[in-house]
């Protein structure tokens, strides 16, 4: 099969999973809602169409979608790297957390000149988020510990590691609820659209998307991560350093996760609040699955998820449905996007013309 | 610190020992039976949640504990099935469709939690006593003084996680099913070469999988903390994992690691409250633990493998 069909072909079974999510998602709507309608009109239009008094185009609603694509930007960025080394670390979850407690401890307690401030608290937690995850990689690359389980485990451990300095250490008690002390002014991420929550961190994500395909596209790194996903023992063999690319994979995806998580909270928070995980790690699952590993189609993704999100949001807001329909959407996405054999059969179907094709074609030469 | 230690030698703390293992046993195993077909289900966490639920609805809507627990296992099973179908059948990879049940178990629980009651969050309001696993007085052993309080008394659910060991060895060592499903694991083209159906093991072995993770699921729901509410599995799944991989992949290994998380975090709840005890930094202990346990395992596991590999080495040298 020629590789345009072989790409129209990946197209098409792409778009057919994300149908199968939307009429999972139809299905549940219909069982659950007593307008359906509505409540579907409301998610697929909702987010960038305004219902109240006729239908007009809704911009600040498109720019809180901007706003909302950020963390999982980097978190997408992130997985992207660490799954295209095939290394299954799932420790993105609690490097926002960690990130952006760094990234508000920072703000808070180190006063700098305002250009300065933001771009150091971020630096800041990625460099933590990176150290903390030599600890799976290390595990992984020198005892063969999965980095999967260890991972896991590690978020519950960055989660309460972080509640702990909260409430204990660095806990306002003028606030009735947990949370640090305000960020210094300077240190904050300004936003291009207040109410949507629409910052700058937007156009630093797009600028990491960037980076990053030319980091996993046009250098020797990025070439040895992605060799490593394709076929470990050949890269091993043909002697790439495949210990130093595992921890390197997970390092970078760590610090982008971190960074996510540090703009996230200086951008759209006061002061630090979180006492549960932000789900944002999950979020950049998805979003990473979406875009196939290449960084380049992550704003894609994410855009398409966050979409999704406020559809949702808006849904239950006006119709009787749980918002929480969102996770069984990407569930689903998650399910047929990497089902190899999903549409097999057509695969089949499409193989065999392109084969009748070629062989019609080297009779006519042959005849001529 | 005196406090603290008189605490430790009550047998209220090696009761909740056993209680607090239990459902990360009843994963264990799950993990155990999947890991020997060669399937690494991850979506053990989310299956507990799911299960925990549904065995919770259905004792509510029938009024009867057993119902409840059977419903769990079932569904279980069932989203352990649709595990399979996905890594088997369609060829996702085992791990993203493990994820994506957990998704299902995080915030598809939540809709369906709504879906069916319209409640949010828990189901503390539907719980009532028919509903709750009973506990058991084993006759002669609660008489013994310091013995019967730690080992009676006990939910019907906890005694079955302990026998289910047994039971599971028995099926894994003794019996054809278990030989089929070990030989898959292990070698799947020898064993389909010589007329084993590899689907068929693996299917099996997850869905047995998934059943006893659904056990551990109503054990939370239906004995523990007597309702559902989010996040009440808390990663029991996942340490599960840890634990199969610590047990080096045996019924009774497994048993033995889940103890130790499970005292753990017994530890972490009793010295939860207590001055100079940050509640925070205790709840990481267990998971902390496991990191820890899993890196020692594999650096036995290593050391054993280095071992085994210089004394092969002369005779390749010779």
């Amino acid at each position: 099969m020629n590789k345009r069909r072989m790409t129209a072909f990946n197209l098409v079974r792409g778009c057919a999973s994300i149908l199968v999510a939307l009429l999972v998602a139809a299905v549940l709507i219909f069982i659950s809602c007593d307008q359906p309608w509505l409540a579907l009109r409301y998610l697929i239009l909702g987010p960038v169409i305004d219902f109240k008094g006729g239908a007009s185009f809704n911009l600040m609603s498109l720019y809180t979608i901007f706003g909302s694509m950020i963390p999982i930007m980097f978190t997408g960025l992130g997985v992207c790297v660490m799954f295209s080394a095939n290394e299954f670390n799932l420790g993105g979850e609690g490097c926002v957390m960690v990130g952006g407690f760094v990234g508000a401890l920072c703000a808070i307690y180190i006063p700098m000149p305002a250009w300065i401030h933001p771009a150091f608290c971020v630096l800041m937690s990625m460099l933590v988020c990176g150290a903390i995850m030599l600890i799976p990689s290390l595990l992984k690359v020198k005892l063969g510990a999965s980095e999967m389980v260890c991972t896991l485990m590690l978020n519950y451990v960055m989660l309460y590691t972080v509640k702990h300095f909260l409430t204990n250490v660095f806990a306002d008690r003028s606030k009735g609820q947990t949370q640090t002390a305000q960020f210094l002014s300077s240190g904050r991420i300004t936003a291009l659209v207040m109410r949507a929550k629409f910052t700058w961190g937007f156009f630093v994500a797009l600028a990491m998307v960037g980076l990053m395909w030319l980091f996993m596209y046009r250098t020797r790194w990025g070439y040895t991560i992605r060799m490593l996903g394709v076929n470990r023992e050949f890269s091993r063999y043909s002697g790439l350093h495949v210990g130093g690319t595992v921890v390197l994979a997970q390092v970078i995806g760590g610090m982008l996760s971190g960074m996510g998580g540090s703009i996230e909270m200086l951008g759209r928070y006061t002061s630090f609040k979180w006492n549960s995980l932000p789900g944002y790690g999950w979020d950049g699952m998805t979003v990473a699955i979406l875009a196939k590993n290449n960084p380049i189609f992550v704003p894609l993704a994410a855009f398409f998820i966050a979409y999704l999100d406020r559809g949702c949001q808006l849904m239950a807001t006006y119709c009787n449905i749980s918002a929480n329909m969102i996770d069984i959407i990407q569930a689903v996405i998650f399910l047929f996007f990497t089902a190899e054999q999903f549409l097999s059969g057509y695969r089949q179907k499409l193989v065999v013309k392109s084969a009748k094709e070629e062989l019609l074609a080297a009779e006519g030469g042959a005849k001529a | 610190m005196s406090r603290f230690f008189s605490m430790l030698w009550q047998t209220a703390f090696f009761f909740s020992i056993l209680r607090i293992t239990a459902p990360i046993l009843f994963a264990a195993l799950g993990a155990v039976v999947s890991e020997k077909a060669g399937c690494s289900n991850i979506g053990l966490e989310g299956i507990m949640m799911i299960s925990a639920l549904f065995g919770a609805l259905f004792a509510y809507w029938t009024q009867s504990w057993l119902a409840g627990v059977i419903a769990a296992m079932l569904i279980g099973a069932l989203v352990a099935f649709m595990i399979g179908f996905f890594a088997l059948k369609l060829k996702t990879d085992i791990i993203l469709a493990g994820i994506a049940v957990n998704m299902i178990g995080d915030g598809g629980t939540q809709f369906f939690l709504y879906l069916f009651t319209g409640m949010n969050g828990n189901t503390s309001g539907l719980t009532t006593a028919k509903m709750l696993i009973p506990t058991v007085r084993i006759p002669l052993i609660a008489d013994i003084p310091v013995v019967g309080e730690i080992l009676s008394g006990h939910s019907v659910l906890t005694y079955a996680a302990f026998l289910m060991v047994l039971v599971l060895w028995v099926i894994l060592q003794k019996t054809p099913l278990g030989l089929n499903i070990r030989a898959v694991g292990e070698n799947a083209n020898a064993a389909s070469s010589v007329g084993v159906s590899v689907l068929k093991y693996k299917y099996t072995a997850l869905m047995m999988g998934g059943a006893l993770a659904g056990l551990g699921g109503a054990f939370m729901s239906m004995y523990y903390s007597q309702s559902w509410n989010v996040n009440m599995v808390a990663g029991r799944g996942f340490i599960a994992l840890a634990a199969e991989a610590m047990g080096n992949h045996t019924p009774l290994g497994a048993m033995l690691s889940s103890l130790l998380f499970g005292l753990a975090q017994a530890l972490s709840i009793r010295v939860d409250g207590l001055p100079g005890f940050s509640s925070d930094i205790v709840s990481a202990v267990p998971y902390a633990i496991t990191i820890i346990g899993l890196a020692a395992y594999a650096a036995i596991q290593k050391t054993r493998a280095g071992s085994a590999h210089r004394i092969r080495a002369p005779k390749s040298a010779r």
